[in-house]
């Protein structure tokens, strides 16, 4: 499935929620944490599109949610990666990697040589 | 049970209500994000205030996943919602399924039900509901009192009343119009020689009705002057017929009556007005003899326009009225109008004169249809009803299996919708197949111009019906199956006692209403059939039996000249009368009853003018050979038949009239011998005979009659009609040879005997008369079924109680008595309360019935005492079996 660039990075925030849910079931605060955890704070989720954005994968049928308690006793609502969110992940994160791969390329590569 | 509507599960799967959800999600992610910034150090009032500006605006986003939710609760909700219902129906059929007598039961009874109903909507809509198939028909109006200008031997007679020329300075009033003849004529010259329906009409007619042909042109406006070259337009029935729908065909030559015509176009599919005509030829303004001539010098004229913008019927016909009325003044003045002629006589809605009395007959009907549904829906939700008891443990169990209230109403409405979708689906291909059948209820001036069918709108009417039909019959049952305990029906196991007799009253009362409504249309069909007798028994001043007939009309060019005429005519009735078993053979101009008009004359007695104020007498008048009363059975009360063919053309002028006439000219003397003054002269009284029904069977006015010998003019259109012993066929036969011998060329049409012609006459009342009467014979079965289930059913139910009585010593007059009580409270209950109802509803009856009164004291006492004693004989049955109870049998089961 090939998707074009402009969508690869609309789909960035997808991509990392998806991302951070592979591994566990999470809350909308904990996915903001752990992808701000997991890149050194360097990336910051637009809080903003979160929760919309869960919306919509949830749409999709990539991820679901369910009421449960949290760390801290609270009702929270909780996401976990369907598998076709798990397989639309690996997808995704294939065609990113790549795309990032070549961008970086192009970036350090030396101007004069090409 | 709880009260919470189903679909609210669904939403506690995100939490009790998605808006607080929301709220809790977001209060969830503020106040986390707060408590890790008071960890890091920052001050409450900071930590709250760092925390809300990283989640941005909170109002967009609440907004956001409010509308989000919203729909999508909304779509979830849809979807299971079409999914519950295909679930409910596809339990509900395959329920029905298993239980395949029942199902056949009900959707048969419904079948008839709905049938009926959308078989008379079909016809009630292409003739009062549908458009006519003009342009802007709610327009077109029908004058009366307009004369198309005649020439007459050159000149032109006097007016008395407006004519066509005079329409024309009404252009306010009437922005177009059209005058149209309709009669028949021989057409040759394409494919075999046929008779053809033919109107005469003015090259303004198509433009006024907005119709225009699908092939070849309109007539032009010089087409319409008399003298000018001969055009025909064709049907596009008789085109396909008898022209093997040849695109070429304008152009081509035919030949009417023996008159050669050009084709110039064809009008498109469906047009056929005036009713059923085939071909459209110029009528000529001013019209003459010439043209009138073939068309067997009678031709009604009719005079249609179309409504000028914002003008209503009623204004125009207040603007015709001052025109009549000011020819009136002027002919005499200070003469009275006749009080029938009123603006609203003058102009009709098209409608209105093309439907004219059909209405009450097809309203009747549809009436009597729906009560006949109303019946059917009461028989099948009685049969529900009897079904309660069994499916309320159904019920009970699904209740405690979790379906809420609401979902098993639906699911037995679904059932019963089910059912009377079935049961429309079988109705619709009744009413198909009945279709044909019907179209003797349709008013004969609409026949072939608005035909019924079974069409979209017939369809989308009988599904309204079916779901109506569904609601009416299964509503009840529902409520009534599920007002069950549910814990009580499952834990008795055995037949639920008090809310069963709930559900036995309700019965009850449901085969009362039937046999009320059955009586209703019985009453109605007895009053019909009483005054369909009366019409049948109608002396109607001849004898049709062992009469047949024939008609014809004589091409100009063959027989243009009197002398060949008469020569023919003879020649026929010579062959007829050599014919062993014919024992009197005559011609006339018009045949009695076949539906064609006969003109009138104003008549006077010889030196007895009418007094001033007095209206002269108008007497029909038709021309017959000296024969025709012996063929016809028309009893000569006084006097002799014309002395010989000519009718005294030696001698002097020779009349024959009917004894309405003589009543009305020489009362109290003997009119034979008397002269009776004509507009063409005056004529010697030879014979008085009995008053004839000549225009309608029902005609009670008995107008009066007088015949002239035939063979003065010898009209080219004759009806030959021939008595005789001989079997009918042979009869016809004979009549038709005897004109092939004469000419083979010749074409002849309506070979029939007279009793044919007759049962055509009264087909209309035949076809009401017989509906309504098998609508009657189906309620009443419908309802006497009703009466048996439920008194079958009660005896089934007290089969112990039997027992008990008949352990106790009753006998079996006893027992037979105690049921057959049960049927008679409920046959006469119906039968009281149906009485009222048709006493009540008999006014609708009264432009129906002929002879008799709408209250006819013995339709009112007959059909009762059908109704109870059918009830008694089907409460006969299960009575019967409960004498043959067991006492010991009875008190052992249960």
């Amino acid at each position: 499935m090939s998707r074009s660039n402009a969508d690869l990075l609309q789909g960035t925030l997808g991509l990392l929620i998806l991302k951070a849910l592979a591994g566990q079931e999470l809350h909308g605060y904990g996915i903001a944490r752990w992808v701000e955890r997991a890149t050194g704070d360097v990336l910051a989720i637009q809080e903003g599109s979160l929760y919309p954005a869960l919306r919509r994968l949830e749409d999709r049928g990539l991820i679901t949610s369910r009421w449960a308690l949290s760390e801290n006793n609270r009702r929270a609502r909780y996401y976990a990666l369907t598998l076709a969110g798990r397989e639309h992940l690996r997808e995704d994160a294939a065609v990113w990697l790549r795309f990032a791969e070549a961008v970086t390329r192009v970036l350090r590569a030396d101007p004069a040589a090409v | 049970m709880s009260d919470t509507p189903r679909w609210r599960r669904y939403l506690r799967f995100w939490g009790a209500d998605p808006e607080a959800d929301i709220e809790d999600e977001l209060r969830f992610h503020l106040e986390m994000r707060e408590q890790e910034y008071l960890a890091a150090g920052l001050s409450p009032e900071e930590a709250r205030r760092r925390a809300a500006e990283r989640l941005g605006e909170l109002d967009e986003v609440r907004a956001w996943l409010r509308r989000h939710d919203r729909k999508k609760v909304r779509r979830t909700e849809r979807v299971r919602s079409a999914g519950a219902l295909l679930q409910d129906v596809r339990y509900g059929v395959r329920r029905l399924w298993q239980e395949p007598a029942f199902s056949a039961a009900v959707i048969a009874v419904l079948a008839l039900g709905i049938g009926a109903t959308a078989a008379m909507f079909s016809v009630v809509d292409a003739v009062l509901l549908r458009p006519l198939p003009f342009e802007q028909d709610e327009r077109l109006v029908m004058l009366d009192r307009v004369d198309v200008p005649l020439r007459y031997e050159g000149e032109r007679p006097p007016r008395s009343v407006p004519d066509l020329t005079d329409l024309d300075s009404l252009r306010s009033v009437f922005s177009q119009h059209a005058a149209y003849a309709p009669g028949s004529l021989n057409l040759t010259g394409a494919g075999a020689p046929a008779h053809v329906n033919v109107a005469l009409v003015t090259p303004s007619f198509f433009s006024t009705l907005g119709v225009q042909p699908a092939l070849g042109r309109p007539f032009t406006a010089a087409e319409g002057e008399p003298g000018a070259p001969r055009v025909a337009i064709l049907s596009h029935g008789l085109w396909q017929r008898q022209f093997g729908a040849d695109p070429e065909v304008a152009g081509r030559s035919i030949e009417l009556n023996g008159v050669r015509y050009q084709v110039v176009g064809v009008m498109p599919p469906g047009f056929a007005f005036p009713a059923e005509t085939e071909l459209w030829t110029p009528l000529p303004v001013p019209f003459t003899f010439a043209y009138w001539e073939p068309f067997r010098m009678y031709m009604p004229t009719h005079v249609i326009a179309r409504l000028a913008p914002g003008v209503t019927a009623a204004q125009a016909g207040e603007r015709l009225l001052a025109l009549v009325r000011a020819y009136r003044e002027a002919r005499s003045p200070g003469g009275e109008l006749d009080p029938e002629i009123t603006a609203a006589s003058l102009v009709r809605p098209l409608r209105d004169f093309l439907v004219s009395q059909r209405r009450t007959a097809l309203l009747v009907l549809m009436g009597a249809t729906a009560l006949m549904l109303l019946i059917a829906c009461a028989n099948v939700a009685n049969l529900l009803l009897s079904r309660s008891t069994t499916r309320r443990r159904e019920i009970a169990v699904r209740a405690v299996l979790g379906a809420t209230p609401g979902r098993i109403l639906r699911q037995l409405l679904v059932e019963s919708l089910v059912l009377s979708l079935a049961g429309a689906a079988l109705g619709i291909a009744l009413a198909y197949a009945a279709t044909g059948a019907l179209d003797a209820l349709l008013p004969a001036r609409l026949s072939g111009v608005a035909p019924p069918r079974v069409d979209a709108r017939v369809l989308a009417f009988t599904l309204a019906v079916a779901m109506l039909a569904a609601v009416a019959s299964g509503l009840w049952p529902a409520l009534d199956a599920f007002r069950a305990d549910a814990n009580e029906a499952i834990k008795s196991g055995g037949p639920v006692g008090g809310t069963a007799r709930g559900a036995a009253r309700l019965r009850r009362a449901f085969v009362s209403v039937e046999l009320a409504l059955a009586l209703v249309l019985l009453v109605g069909a007895g009053v019909m059939l009483r005054s369909f007798v009366a019409v049948l028994t109608t002396d109607l001043g001849l004898r049709p039996e062992r009469v047949a007939t024939l008609e014809l009309t004589l091409a100009n060019a063959t027989h243009g000249n009197l002398a060949a005429r008469r020569e023919f005519y003879r020649s026929v009735l010579d062959r007829l009368h050599s014919v062993a078993g014919i024992e009197a053979a005559a011609v006339v101009n018009e045949l009695p009853l076949r539906g064609g008009g006969a003109v009138g004359f104003r008549v006077s007695a010889e030196g007895k003018p009418p007094a001033a104020g007095e209206e002269q007498p108008v007497a029909l008048y038709l021309r017959v050979t000296p024969e025709y009363f012996r063929a016809m059975g028309i009893p000569l009360l006084r006097g002799t038949t014309f002395s010989s063919a000519d009718g005294g053309a030696s001698g002097p002028l020779e009349v024959i009239i009917d004894e309405t006439l003589a009543r009305r000219l020489w009362p109290g003397e003997g009119a034979v011998g008397q002269r009776l003054v004509l507009p063409q002269g005056v004529r010697t009284v030879v014979g008085v005979v009995a008053n004839v029904r000549v225009r309608s069977v029902e005609d009670e006015d008995r107008e009066a009659q007088m015949y002239l010998p035939f063979t003065e003019s010898a009209p080219s259109y004759a009806a030959i009609v021939a008595r005789g012993s001989l079997p009918e066929g042979a009869l016809m036969q004979h009549l038709r040879d005897a004109v092939r011998a004469v000419d083979p060329s010749q074409a002849v049409y309506n070979v029939r005997t007279m009793e044919q012609v007759i049962a055509r006459a009264i087909a209309p009342r035949r076809a009401t008369t017989t509906l309504i009467t098998i609508f009657g014979t189906i309620a009443l079965l419908l309802a006497v079924v009703g009466v048996y289930g439920i008194v079958a059913f009660g005896v089934a139910q007290r089969t112990r109680e039997i027992g008990i009585r008949m352990a106790m010593g009753a006998r079996t007059g006893d027992v037979l008595r105690l049921v057959l009580r049960e049927g008679a409270v409920l046959a006469a209950v119906g039968a009281a309360a149906g009485t009222l109802g048709a006493w009540m509803l008999a006014r609708v009856l009264a432009g129906l019935v002929y002879g008799v009164s709408p209250r006819d004291p013995v339709a009112f006492v007959l059909a009762p005492a059908v109704l109870i004693a059918i009830a008694l004989l089907a409460t006969l049955v299960p009575a019967r079996r409960a004498t043959r109870v067991d006492p010991v049998e009875a008190l052992r089961a249960e």
